[in-house]
């Protein structure tokens, strides 16, 4: 198991939230508005303490670690892909990319590292745009290049937090194409969507409302061309809930 | 990467970055600035002290010296490793001319004396025990500066008459370890021994030199100077004149030169502080600024540490960039402002150590900078990740801004306040009070008369005689021993007459009214135990008398220790006396001097010998109140024009939005200007306030250690008034308009491009 969250609560947001994410799997957490879908992402992650219940990444305890640590884990075996697409305004796109690398592992070269970011950068389709400062692309290739950095320490979870809740439309499918892509390699992803298009990608979806979860739809793994009946299925589903 | 954040943050911030830096340089140079001239003073001190060998106590003696006596006392006290008996010659001032001036006006004791046979050496320039040959003298370096001598002028020892008889050749200047601060009362011209025998005759036979003793003791090291002086007047051993004592030879050294280190020192820890608040306060502003970055780069798990590493990292460089100017600039300052202490004690040239104390000093300097630097961060630390990302930035009505204009501006006020009224009170002739002086326009001293007592009841019946004198008073110095509660005996120098005509500044109590009625200076009244109102013993006319302890005064003269009385037993010879003038305002001063000047009798205008006595304090005052007036206006611009254009860079929607109602450029200015110039007006008036009390009490902290207590600022309003605003505004008003100058910049349409 990767991610296991037992009765997770926090003050009057999250109720006794339990679930269990299994390695290599694409999770998608839905609902509707202030239902607890980023608190239960960012406790999940170990960036908030929560007032009741246990989390595990794979055999660690994260409720049990203290803030040091959770942050080394996170920096180890985590990635972060923000709606905001957060990044140091005072670094190009490239020592973005780098910063979480460069902080991991010290002893590694940072001609290594930029070896390996460039890599990344040409996997997504974003080569080229190295020594942009983060002002001078576009959403897309912002998310794209946030992606990247989330992926340059090799981490064992991905979380998305509305990964596609800022870009158009057509940049939105770039991003979940990557994200698919990167789940398709091992990384398990734990995603908060608002979007059916980006949740029916899924292998499983959590419906969460009023910080319960409410309901779970297994979807499998994407075979191409079912995604239209994997979104028909989604929306039925949805609706029964009171989407 | 950290490096790239710090280059790439300055490149983006670069007036934070040149204000971080200008504060840390600024703070570095003064804390290095006075930790270097105070060690350079003091080991000077210490080292002039050790080679001329100076006494650890000295006992003055003006009259018949019983040597065997004295030996006899040397040899039965253990603590005493060496003493000797120096002459002194003193002279009659109205006869002296050095270089071609007179020293008629000098209200110092000047004579000649021979080189210190084992110890108390007179050392020249070099801090080397100088041959004097005959017709040679050697003059007290302190006095190349203030009559404006040079090497082969003359020093003439004039008759009554004015003829020039007897000519000694200026052959260098010497350095006094006990004598050199103008606060010393006496001054000593080195002769060599046969000069000084033909002086002394022809002072004898011309009624214009005195000979008198320096009787002083080498302790060994720990022995206490203030027992030995008990044990010494116990013995009723010669002492009519004052006894003076190593500490407080330091301490009249110290004072002298002391006092622009107290003034930097002062104002290190004003700027030091003020430097911790803007950097403080800029770092918060950057911190709120950069809060969701923090907040993601805890996200990433960089924690606490790597973040306080990726921002301490820039406050390291420039502290080590500011650390750096600051100390080049203190050496640089250091040489003009220690000339003064390198002329009197021959400071050595620093050394590594040197060195080495002014980087200890920048260190610290910036290891206070870089703890608020510290405390900011914290803030920052307890921010959970999620706090940080999502916090909605607050909308801060600048009122910070305006509170740190008007804080720097009112501290600096401050700062160029204290110096001023510490000039203008020490400059001031009624500050003679404080160092038990009557506050009186002129003052006779007869000292070198052969019949002190006849000499000045002589000038007393000419002054009472005298329609030009508005009012007198005639003050007798005798020495009467005090009998102490465990009955010993300890000699005290009491002034007798009427001291309520000229009265000086009383700490407690009052002057004495009565013939039973007895003061007591600040020092003596420590050291004897006694408070107003105690009963104290004086040994009068052979009998035991018992005064009462009426009042107690702040006294720096003599050693700081004396004692007014109305009346005492009038058969003990007189020491020295005192005449306290006060002319009419018809008469002329000058013209009034020169007719009462005659041998023996020294006619002093007070205000001169306020500008003797403090003539080194004022000047090295003056040069620090320039220093602190330039740095203030300084740091007043800078932190004006910094915030002025944080505010700018805060309201920047604001200012957009209100031009694209059709507010312009000018309006705006206009606007800001005037809120601007606000906090500063304020600043300067709570400054002016804050400064002429606190730094009373400050200065009068200060004063009470050197023995002038209940002190309180002469204060020039019509200077104070215009001089301090004018500095302050002058270096305010130029740094709100460039401050402000960014919203000519600032286009109608940002607003519109969500550039809040």
């Amino acid at each position: 198991m990767l991610l296991r969250v037992e009765k997770l609560s926090k003050d009057s947001i999250l109720h006794e939230v339990s679930f269990e994410m299994a390695e290599g799997e694409m999770l998608a957490v839905m609902g509707p508005s202030g239902s607890g879908k980023s608190t239960l992402l960012y406790h999940a992650a170990g960036m908030d303490c929560p007032s009741g219940g246990k989390i595990w990444l794979k055999d660690t305890e994260i409720t049990g670690l203290t803030e040091d640590e959770k942050a080394k884990l996170r920096l180890h075996r985590m990635g972060f892909v923000f709606q905001q697409m957060n990044m140091m305004a005072n670094l190009n796109i490239l020592d973005n990319i780098l910063l979480p690398a460069v902080w991991a592992d010290r002893k590694r070269s940072e001609a290594e590292l930029t070896e390996k970011a460039e890599r990344l950068m040409r996997k997504l389709g974003i080569s080229g745009l190295e020594k942009r400062r983060i002002t001078q692309v576009s959403g897309g290739q912002l998310q794209r290049a946030c992606i990247c950095r989330s992926m340059m320490n090799e981490p064992q979870i991905l979380f998305a937090d509305e990964p596609t809740g800022a870009l158009n439309q057509s940049a939105a499918a770039e991003v979940l194409a990557e994200l698919i892509k990167i789940n398709r390699a091992g990384t398990g992803i734990l995603m908060v969507s608002h979007d059916c298009r980006v949740a029916c990608c899924c292998d499983r979806i959590l419906y969460l409302s009023d910080g319960r979860i409410c309901g779970e739809l297994a979807l499998g793994k994407l075979v191409q061309g079912t995604e239209r009946q994997r979104e028909e299925r989604v929306n039925r589903w949805l609706t029964e809930l009171g989407w | 990467m950290i490096k790239r954040l710090i280059r790439n943050d300055i490149k983006q911030n670069k007036l934070l970055s040149c204000a971080a830096v200008f504060f840390m340089a600024v703070s570095a140079m003064l804390l290095a600035l006075a930790v270097l001239l105070f060690s350079g003073l003091a080991g000077a001190i210490g080292s002039l002290a050790e080679e001329a060998g100076m006494p650890d106590y000295m006992q003055m003696h003006a009259g018949v010296l019983d040597e065997a006596a004295v030996a006899r006392f040397a040899e039965a006290h253990e603590e005493v490793r060496e003493w000797q008996l120096c002459r002194f010659l003193n002279l009659d001032n109205s006869r002296i001319t050095l270089g071609g001036r007179s020293l008629a006006d000098s209200t110092q004791d000047n004579g000649l004396c021979v080189q210190g046979e084992r110890f108390d050496y007179l050392l020249d320039e070099e801090n080397n025990r100088p041959e004097v040959l005959p017709g040679e003298v050697y003059v007290p370096v302190c006095y190349r500066n203030r009559y404006d001598l040079m090497v082969g002028e003359t020093m003439v020892l004039s008759d009554a008459g004015g003829g020039g008889d007897i000519e000694l050749l200026i052959a260098g200047f010497l350095r006094d370890a006990q004598m050199n601060s103008m606060m010393a009362s006496s001054k000593r011209f080195l002769v060599c021994e046969t000069d000084y025998e033909a002086v002394k005759a022809y002072g004898s036979a011309h009624n214009s030199a005195r000979e008198e003793y320096l009787i002083e003791f080498l302790l060994r090291d720990g022995a206490d100077t203030n027992l030995f002086g008990a044990a010494y007047a116990a013995e009723g051993l010669p002492a009519d004149g004052p006894a003076i004592t190593g500490p407080l030879i330091y301490l009249m050294n110290a004072l002298s030169d002391g006092t622009v280190i107290f003034v930097l020192f002062l104002f290190s820890i004003v700027i030091l502080a003020i430097s911790m608040l803007c950097i403080g306060f800029m770092l918060s502003l950057q911190m709120e600024r950069d809060k969701r970055e923090v907040g993601m780069l805890k996200a990433l798990g960089i924690g606490n540490t790597g973040i306080r590493r990726i921002y301490f990292a820039k406050y390291i460089l420039f502290s080590g960039c500011g650390g750096a100017v600051g100390l080049f600039a203190a050496f640089l300052l250091k040489a003009p402002l220690e000339k003064q202490m390198r002329e009197l004690y021959g400071m050595a040239e620093g050394g590594w150590q040197t060195a080495v104390l002014g980087c200890l000093a920048v260190a610290l300097a910036e290891e206070i900078i870089l703890l608020s630097v510290r405390g900011a961060l914290k803030k920052t630390e307890k921010l959970s990740a999620l706090e940080a990302l999502f916090s909605v930035q607050k909308r801060k009505t600048g009122r910070v801004q305006y509170l740190m204009i008007g804080l720097v501006t009112a501290a600096c006020t401050v700062l160029v306040l204290v110096p001023q009224n510490l000039y203008s009170t020490l400059s001031d002739p009624g500050f003679v009070t404080y160092m038990g002086i009557g506050n009186a326009e002129i003052r006779m001293d007869v000292r070198q008369a052969e019949e002190i007592d006849d000499v000045t009841g002589r000038v007393a019946r000419m002054l009472e005689r005298d329609m030009q004198v508005e009012t007198y008073a005639v003050l007798r110095t005798r020495s009467c021993p005090a009998v102490l509660a465990d009955g010993r005996t300890v000699n005290l120098t009491v002034e007798t007459g009427d001291c309520g005509i000229f009265p000086v500044s009383c700490l407690e109590g009052m002057l004495p009214k009565t013939q039973t009625e007895i003061a007591l200076s600040a020092m003596n009244a420590k050291e004897l135990g006694v408070a107003v109102g105690d009963p104290l013993r004086l040994v009068t006319g052979g009998k035991e008398t018992e005064y009462t302890v009426c009042g107690i005064y702040s006294d720096i003269t003599n050693g700081g220790k004396t004692a007014k009385a109305y009346q005492t037993d009038d058969d003990a010879p007189v020491i020295w006396s005192v005449l306290y003038v006060s002319l009419r305002e018809s008469a002329k001063k000058e013209q009034w001097m020169r007719r009462y000047r005659q041998p023996g009798v020294d006619v002093t205008d007070i205000a001169d010998y306020v500008r003797d006595t403090y003539g080194q304090t004022l000047g090295q005052l003056r040069l620090a109140s320039c220093l602190a007036a330039v740095l203030s206006a300084f740091v007043t611009a800078v932190v004006t024009v910094l915030f002025m254009r944080l505010l700018v860079n805060k309201d920047r929607y604001e200012i957009s939005l209100q031009k694209a109602l059709g507010y312009t450029a000018g309006d705006l200015k206009r606007i800001y200007f005037t809120k601007g110039l606000f906090p500063v007006a304020a600043g300067v008036f709570a400054g002016l306030f804050t400064g002429n009390l606190s730094g009373e009490r400050l200065c009068g902290t200060v004063m009470k250690i050197f023995g002038a207590d209940g002190f309180a600022f002469v204060i020039l309003w019509e200077r104070i008034l215009v001089l301090v605003p004018a500095v302050i505004l002058g270096a305010a008003v130029p740094a709100v308009i460039a401050g402000i100058a960014e919203i000519g910049r600032i286009k109608a349409c940002e607003c519109c491009m969500g550039r809040e």
